[in-house]
């Protein structure tokens, strides 16, 4: 036997050890080396200290200190932090505008009743009264007035937050907390959408800023605003830099932070640190918002949500604890982008698409940053020691009746409804639900299954819809080939982004994947020679898929469909992929691979000892998840007969995680009933046609909804039906033996003989 | 030639030797036991032998050198555990719990099982272990609801569904009433003599004192004495360990020293 | 007599409902130490894990100063006067000593003078992180720490994990003294027994979970055989084969 260092298997160890290290180095060297290349080039110079990237610098940096501080004081982080910026730079806006304080509960939630009786009462004579949906100060306000009632408002928006929302999850497991910030971002993007629409809203200037003043530092010349903003990010964090470092608030959330028992001992409410972090983040984002969306000019609901990834970035490279660090590398970030879209227009070697720039370089450098820190330093996010962790929703064994009648009577129903029953309107709709069933699924296994979250399932399927088009359209594919192509794209993609996945879990991972979502949706999906521009990219599908084939088929001596689109026939090829791809699922939470995710998911160590290899498995769920997500763009490419970009983007990742999670994330039955609620879907048709419910809810509702499921019914719709069926089968039965009770240990001897 | 042999491993945590240059065999149908005051380093032996922490020095298992091995392919070879904190898989039924371990998968296994799940593989192993332990009627119930003691059992049922060659307990009787205890000490005979060997570590003095064929002791990461339970009881250095040392004699404290941690 | 510090009555705790520790009777009155032993799993840490608010009561009460501790907040019954040194010592490794001192101190640099005075190794160390400190060190500021903030009543659990016995002894010779100076009780849970009787003045022995025996510490002491066989089982130590 060899001696203490000698044996092969450890060499392995030394090896990777030191490939992490070099590369460390090299990082760290290409790093220093492109900094120094770009400050000495006066060409690069001139265009990377910009005051608009100054600006844009601000914006991340808050967004960052925001994230910061909630996850210091209470473990979460918050991926709405920048949906909270775009929102109390609205309330300001609006303050000014209008002199109105517009309220959350948005739109008024009793016109919803008055459109469902306007449905059975022709005459539109039932009318409720208006409940204040916003707080009117008379006209415009002036600067003061509205930065006060702004800053109250984020006040109150942090103890909102705190104690209706993340506190009631303090001691639930990660994965609840991420779920939550989600529908957090989905509703307040939401509200904003409702009520401004997507045009950008002029923001009026601060009175005692010039944006025609310009200003020369020698090294960058800047508009006064873009001054202003740059220098108050930086005076809070410094301010934020004392406040942790030098108080006795600051010095307790970083030690609840690491120890929270510790300083629950020595007298610290931990909830008290929790609630004031959150108000302090969100009157510094808030704040830093109003400032930057005036620099700005004008505001829109879609910029600043996106900003969540750079900031994200930033707060990684800072370790989640320094503060210096972050708002550097968040200016940095803020500042690579006027340099990129100069050196996209002017240089022969950038990247070209077609004769244009390849567009998203920017946006990719965040997701590279992400990667590089959490593969260089591990899980970069430092733990924080609670007390309790909570667990992860139940995910039931599926029952012989659901596999032998239930699977075959809903599949049944759906084809005759599809068929010959459903209007036009719902048809679409029903076609939708089981596309969304289908992502759904891929959620269940990746997040359901293994416990890992992924927030780029879209962005698979997108790939996939994406190749589907170009073979079927350009190579002349025959069906069904695309579809596989375009699933095994996805799958292998899908590894790749998983690699990180052996080295960070939870909420890491989610970081890792809502990047890449962002990334992808701004580098492929936008670019025109991947999406056709104006042609679209189109699909070539047989007759019986192709939606826009109003033929009228007899099928069993019956005509299905009524001469409208769409063509009722895309239903049933929907119908029969998902049935598939839900007994697949099905099985495998049956199977030994099943029980070896969920026992993974349960407890990674236990498995190992109990012989899984953790690693191995970790893979499989990924590569299935992206490879069904993939088959499910597919058949969104097929059903619709292109491909284009708003169906893939980041938003519908994170909408169909929303709906997943809503459903049910641990089971068929979930995503089944997940594909029931989503956008377009049977549920939101049914109340859009029948109730005259608007069709802008579906977003609110999901998000509203996703909120409250994290935190009262985390099992989701199908976990709640499985558990009051249990309850009600209970009632009617006696209980089986006294020992079934958890109660106090039972005698052991009286649990069976040999 | 032993089943299990170390040879000088240890284990450090910093500059804290958690495990000191220990040396150990464990024969084949023994029942060998490890006592030691709290903080000795026993679960950290444990986690050592199983591949949950690293180690330095020799671990021979039947015949190989298995010191660089990941947990799940130690595990595989044979070398099966339980915890002190149970760490049950609290989603999966126990009959599920069982299965997870007495299965081996492949990648021909896993797209079969696409198609047709639920064929009973391996499952002689798993109702080998419920019968082993006595808990048959326990095999639907989900792991919230059984009592402390019978998932106690469950632990080492688990471990036991793997049908491994030496199963190392960690403090199975911990948190038991003292009757609770004596049964595990009857179903810990029946164990061996389905032909497992057992490691057994707990601070039960009166379980390990009676079950064990063969005992070592263990403070501050090293070996202090090791012999049939006979020798073991009557060891002044043992009773001095579990007692601290006695008015007045403090000749223990010299070597202890180096237990200081410098992290 | 005054009211006890800390009153232990019928109490059933333990994790998930599962009760750990059964119907346990105990106090500690002003100026005494009160030793609560035991093997392994007998129940001690779960004990002061309840008493102050971290662990739920299943059955029975706990009062602390005399008022029952049920739905009282934890950081609330520690603002009281209720100190507790954790098993883990619960240290926050990334701030410095002194950061680790002032978290502890209610009122500032009287209290950390007072409680340095005990523990004049620590004086030079004032600004290392605390996890760069040796296990004895760490203790120590463990101690400290909760001294800062001049509790009526301190709860020590194993402060020997890992630490040799000569510097275990130490350390409750200081804790002797501390009790001499200020008043106040202490709770002390050891595994070190002939050393936790040396400086305390009554024991309380657990074995799983239930109280055996109780009793001064020079009862106790005396009782030699009984205090053997509650650690090496039972009583039966001939029996055993």
């Amino acid at each position: 036997m060899g001696g203490r260092a000698s044996h092969p298997a450890q060499w392995g160890a030394v090896i990777e050890r030191s490939i992490t290290q070099v590369a460390r180095w090299v990082v760290a060297a290409l790093g220093i080396a492109t900094a120094a290349f770009v400050l000495l080039d006066a060409e690069y110079r001139h265009h990377f200290l910009t005051g608009s990237g100054v600006a844009q610098g601000a914006l991340i940096a808050a967004v960052a200190l925001g994230v910061m501080l909630t996850y210091r004081g209470s473990g979460v982080v918050n991926f709405a932090n920048g949906v909270i910026a775009m929102y109390v730079a609205y309330v300001y806006t609006v303050l000014r505008r209008d002199g109105d304080l517009f309220l959350p509960p948005l739109p008024n939630p009793l016109s919803v009743i008055e459109g469902i009786v306007h449905q059975f009462q022709p005459h539109d004579t039932f009318h409720l009264p208006d409940i204040p949906t916003q707080i009117s100060f008379g006209n415009g306000l002036s600067f003061w007035p509205a930065l006060a009632i702004s800053l109250a408002f984020c006040i109150v928006l942090g103890l909102v937050l705190h104690f209706f929302v993340f506190r009631p999850l303090r001691f639930a497991p990660p994965i609840a907390k991420v779920v939550a910030s989600v529908g957090l971002f989905l509703l307040l993007e939401a509200t904003v959408i409702r009520r401004f629409g997507t045009r950008p809203i002029a923001v009026k200037p601060i009175p005692f800023l010039k944006k025609t003043t310009q200003m020369n530092l020698g090294f960058i010349k800047l508009n006064q605003e873009q001054f202003f903003v740059g220098m108050l990010v930086i005076a809070f964090a410094a301010l934020l830099w004392v406040l942790f470092q030098k108080t006795r608030f600051g010095l307790a959330t970083r030690a609840a932070a690491e120890n929270e028992k510790g300083a629950v001992v020595l007298g610290f409410s931990p909830d008290f640190l929790a609630g004031t972090n959150w108000v302090l983040s969100t009157v510094i984002t808030g704040l830093l918002g109003i400032f930057v969306a005036t620099s700005l000019s004008t505001i829109e609901p879609t910029v600043l949500p996106a900003l969540i990834v750079p900031a994200l970035t930033a707060a990684l490279v800072g370790g989640f604890t320094s503060f210096p660090r972050t708002t550097l590398a968040a200016f940095v970030l803020g500042m690579q982008k006027p340099l990129i879209s100069y050196l996209g227009v002017n240089k022969t070697w950038f990247p070209k698409s077609g004769d244009q720039a390849f567009p998203g370089v920017d946006r990719v450098l965040p997701f590279l940053v992400i990667v590089l820190v959490l593969y260089l330093a591990g899980d970069a996010l430092p733990a924080r020691g609670s007390i309790t962790a909570g667990r992860l929703p139940f995910s039931p064994t599926p029952p012989k009746w659901a596999l032998r009648i239930g699977g075959p009577v809903l599949g049944l129903a759906a084809a005759v409804f599809g068929l010959f029953i459903f209007s036009p309107a719902y048809r679409g709709a029903l076609s939708n639900t089981l596309v969304g069933v289908i992502i759904c699924l891929s959620v269940v296994v990746i997040t359901g299954f293994v416990g890992q979250i992924s927030l780029a399932q879209m962005a698979f399927a997108g790939i996939s819809a994406f190749i589907v088009s170009h073979l079927s359209s350009e190579h002349g594919w025959p069906f069904p080939l695309p579809i596989f192509a375009g699933a095994i794209v996805a799958l292998v993609i899908g590894l790749l982004v998983a690699l990180p996945a052996l080295r960070v879990r939870g909420v890491n991972l989610a970081i890792v994947t809502f990047a890449f979502a962002v990334a992808v949706d701004d580098m492929i999906f936008k670019n025109n020679s991947v999406n056709g521009g104006f042609k679209q990219a189109l699909v070539k599908a047989p007759d019986w898929i192709d939606p826009n084939q109003p033929k009228q088929r007899k099928i069993f001596g019956l005509i299905a469909g009524d001469g409208k689109l769409p063509n009722p026939t895309t239903a049933i090829f929907c119908l029969v992929v998902t049935v598939v791809l839900c007994y697949l699922v099905a099985n495998l939470r049956r199977s030994t691979t099943g029980r070896q995710m969920l026992a993974m998911r349960a407890n990674e160590r236990a498995a190992a000892a109990a012989g899984v290899n953790v690693s191995a498995t970790k893979l499989l769920a990924f590569a299935i998840s992206a490879f069904i997500a993939g088959i499910g763009g597919a058949v969104i490419a097929y059903r619709s007969g292109n491909a284009t970009p708003d169906k893939f983007d980041y938003t519908q990742s994170l909408v169909i995680f929303a709906f997943a999670y809503l459903g049910g994330i641990s089971s068929v039955g979930g995503a089944i009933a997940g594909g029931f609620l989503v956008a377009g879907g049977l549920v939101f048709t049914f109340l859009q046609q029948s109730l005259g419910v608007p069709p802008e809810f579906t977003l609110l509702l999901g998000g509203l909804g996703l909120v409250i499921t994290a935190i009262q019914n985390p099992e989701g719709i199908a976990g709640r039906l499985r558990t009051d069926g249990l309850r009600l089968k209970a009632k009617f039965q006696k209980p089986r033996s006294p020992s079934s009770a958890p109660t106090t240990a039972a005698p052991l001897v009286d649990t069976g003989s040999p | 030639m032993a089943l299990l042999e170390t040879t000088d491993m240890t284990v450090t945590f910093g500059g804290l030797r958690a495990v000191d240059s220990v040396d150990f065999r464990v024969e084949k149908g023994q029942l060998v036991g490890l006592i030691g005051p709290n903080g000795a380093g026993k679960t950290t032996f444990i986690d050592g032998i199983t591949g949950f922490v690293p180690t330095t020095g020799n671990i021979l298992f039947d015949g190989h050198e298995i010191s660089h091995e990941p947990a799940h392919r130690r595990a595989r070879r044979g070398l099966g555990r339980t915890w002190q904190s149970l760490e049950l898989f609290e989603d999966l039924s126990i009959e599920e719990n069982l299965q997870v371990a007495a299965e081996q998968q492949s990648v021909g296994g896993f797209l079969a099982d696409l198609v047709i799940p639920q064929r009973r593989r391996a499952y002689a192993n798993v109702q080998f272990a419920l019968d082993v332990l006595g808990i048959n009627d326990l095999a639907k119930r989900m792991p919230t609801e059984i009592s402390q003691g019978q998932r106690k059992l469950v632990s080492a049922a688990r471990a036991l569904a793997a049908r491994p060659q030496l199963v190392c307990m960690d403090e199975p009787a911990a948190g038991l009433d003292t009757k609770e205890s004596e049964d595990l000490g009857l179903r810990l005979g029946r164990i061996i003599d389905a032909g497992t060997t057992i490691f057994l570590v707990d601070h039960d003095m009166g379980l390990v004192l009676s079950v064990c064929d063969y005992i070592y002791v263990i403070e501050f990461g090293a070996k202090i004495a090791e012999g049939t339970p006979q020798q073991i009881k009557s060891d002044p250095r043992v009773i001095e360990a579990y007692l601290g040392s006695a008015a007045g004699s403090h000749e223990a404290a010299g070597p202890h020293e180096s237990a200081e941690p410098e992290k | 007599m005054a009211t006890p510090l800390i009153e232990i009555v019928d109490l059933y705790t333990g994790y998930n409902n599962v009760p750990v520790v059964r119907d346990l009777n105990l106090h500690v009155s002003p100026g005494e130490i009160v030793a609560l032993l035991g093997p392994n799993g007998a129940g001690k840490t779960t004990t002061l894990l309840t008493t102050s608010g971290l662990n739920p009561i299943i059955k029975g009460d706990i009062k602390v100063f005399g008022r029952s501790i049920k739905g009282v907040r934890p950081h609330l019954i520690a603002r009281q006067g209720l100190a507790h040194v954790l098993e883990d010592r619960a240290l926050f490794f990334q701030l410095t000593v002194r950061e680790n001192l002032e978290l502890g101190s209610a009122k500032g640099t009287v209290d950390i003078d007072q409680a340095l005075k005990y523990f004049p190794a620590l004086q030079d160390i004032q600004g290392r992180r605390a996890g760069l400190l040796s296990g004895g060190q760490q203790q120590m500021l463990a101690m400290a720490r909760a001294l800062t903030s001049t509790p009526k009543v301190l709860m020590v659990d194993e402060m020997s994990l890992g630490l040799a016995p000569i510097i275990v002894e130490n350390l409750l010779t200081i804790l002797r003294q501390i009790v001499a100076d200020t008043g106040a009780g202490v709770l002390l849970v050891e595994q070190h027994v002939h050393l936790a009787l040396a400086i305390a003045d009554r024991g309380y022995i657990l074995s799983h979970g239930q109280l055996v025996i109780e009793g001064t510490a020079a009862d106790l002491n005396a009782n030699q055989r009984l205090l053997e066989s509650s650690y090496l089982g039972g009583g039966e130590l001939d029996a055993a084969t």
